[in-house]
């Protein structure tokens, strides 16, 4: 991000000058934190109202349930090598807050989770099929409400800030079926004699 | 607007399944509500800078140069030229992504397709980079195999979705 920061600064000023538009790039550069602001106070009350919504589920374990719910499928879809199955409780814990759209409670099980598989799995720094699955199904993105993109539209005035949400899930799932699938093959394909497990 | 009931439908839910699980939910609630002002709150500097650096490229029309120059290679997956920033930085930085969609929704309106594809490819996606390095460095991985393509790959398959859908 670091590196987009400064290209991003350095060609609007460089363009800026050479077009002979250094007023604007002057009232431009004052205005981003303005904006922020006012980004900031627009989605407050939709991110107070889905915080508070959560705030109920994750106190009335509904968490824990999704989790419970998840692990014969996890089971089944990481085809797990000795060793990696005790990662499981962490990847359906991060799977069921991701879910939820609790990144903070997320974070912390994928983390753990991925220092499991790496032990049982991961030699000389190089990642195993199962973490890269994972890795890869977390980039997919699982959550299933769409929380900021709700608020910026309501925020907005549009005439269904909720409409979104139809194409959205779809989307992610094309995407997370599609990630997890050349997962399969890239595994298949570095693994040609490995059998599925009974 | 079948799609207006979602919302209120969520929350009923929820305070039921408070209730049923004995749950002081008007204090989970405020719980909730902290953290989610709280993230919103620490996103700000986020928010600030990369904010600045759009309207430093908006306002010299050099965005719209650039996407112009996009447009044949995004017209070609079905993308109107406004999605061209959201779809290179979205694997980069949510607060980015975010800023994005509402510079779009700010300039096209929030109903214009442009507008409602980028909330849609916002949402179905997660910060790719980001991700990646935070869970492959915790785990002391050096080398990832095919774990990048592939999860560039599976951003895509999404934006196309998208474009397909939305």
């Amino acid at each position: 991000m670091n590196a987009v920061f400064c290209v991003m600064l350095l060609i609007g000023l460089i363009g800026s000058v050479s077009m002979g538009r250094v007023e604007e790039a002057q009232r431009a550069l004052m205005a981003g934190g303005g904006e922020a602001v006012e980004l900031l106070v627009g989605l407050a009350g939709a991110y107070a109202f889905f915080g508070g919504l959560l705030g109920v589920l994750r106190e009335s374990g509904a968490t824990g349930a999704l989790a419970a719910a998840l692990r014969r499928p996890a089971s089944r879809l990481f085809r797990f090598q000795l060793g990696e199955e005790r990662a499981l409780d962490d990847i359906c814990v991060n799977l069921s807050a991701n879910m939820l759209g609790m990144g903070g409670a997320a974070t912390p099980a994928g983390l753990s989770a991925m220092r499991t598989l790496a032990a049982a799995g991961a030699r000389d720094g190089r990642a195993s099929d199962a973490m890269i699955l994972f890795l890869v199904i977390n980039t997919s993105s699982v959550q299933l409400l769409p929380t900021s993109m709700i608020a910026l539209r309501a925020q907005a005035g549009a005439a269904s800030p909720a409409d979104i949400v139809l194409p959205t899930l779809l989307a992610t799932a094309v995407s997370t079926v599609c990630g997890v699938v050349l997962c399969r093959l890239c595994a298949a394909h570095a693994n040609p004699k490995r059998r599925r497990r009974p | 607007m079948t799609a207006s009931y979602l919302l209120p439908a969520l929350t009923v839910l929820c305070i039921l399944c408070g209730l049923r699980a004995r749950v002081d939910v008007y204090s989970a609630f405020v719980r909730g509500a902290k953290e989610g002002l709280l993230t919103l709150v620490n996103m700000l500097p986020y928010l600030a800078a990369i904010l600045t650096a759009v309207a430093l490229l908006r306002e010299t029309g050099l965005l719209e140069r650039a996407e112009h120059l996009l447009r044949p290679v995004l017209a070609a997956i079905g993308l109107p030229q406004e999605t061209a920033a959201l779809v290179l930085l979205r694997p980069l930085s949510g607060s980015a992504s975010l800023a994005l969609v509402g510079d779009v929704i700010r300039t096209c309106g929030v109903d214009s397709r442009a507008a409602r594809l980028c909330s849609v490819i916002s949402g179905a996606s997660e910060t790719v980079f980001f991700t990646g390095s935070l869970y492959l460095g915790a785990a002391g991985v050096r080398r990832s195999r095919y774990a990048v393509p592939v999860a560039l790959l599976a951003y895509l398959a999404g934006v196309l979705a998208a474009a397909w859908l939305a």
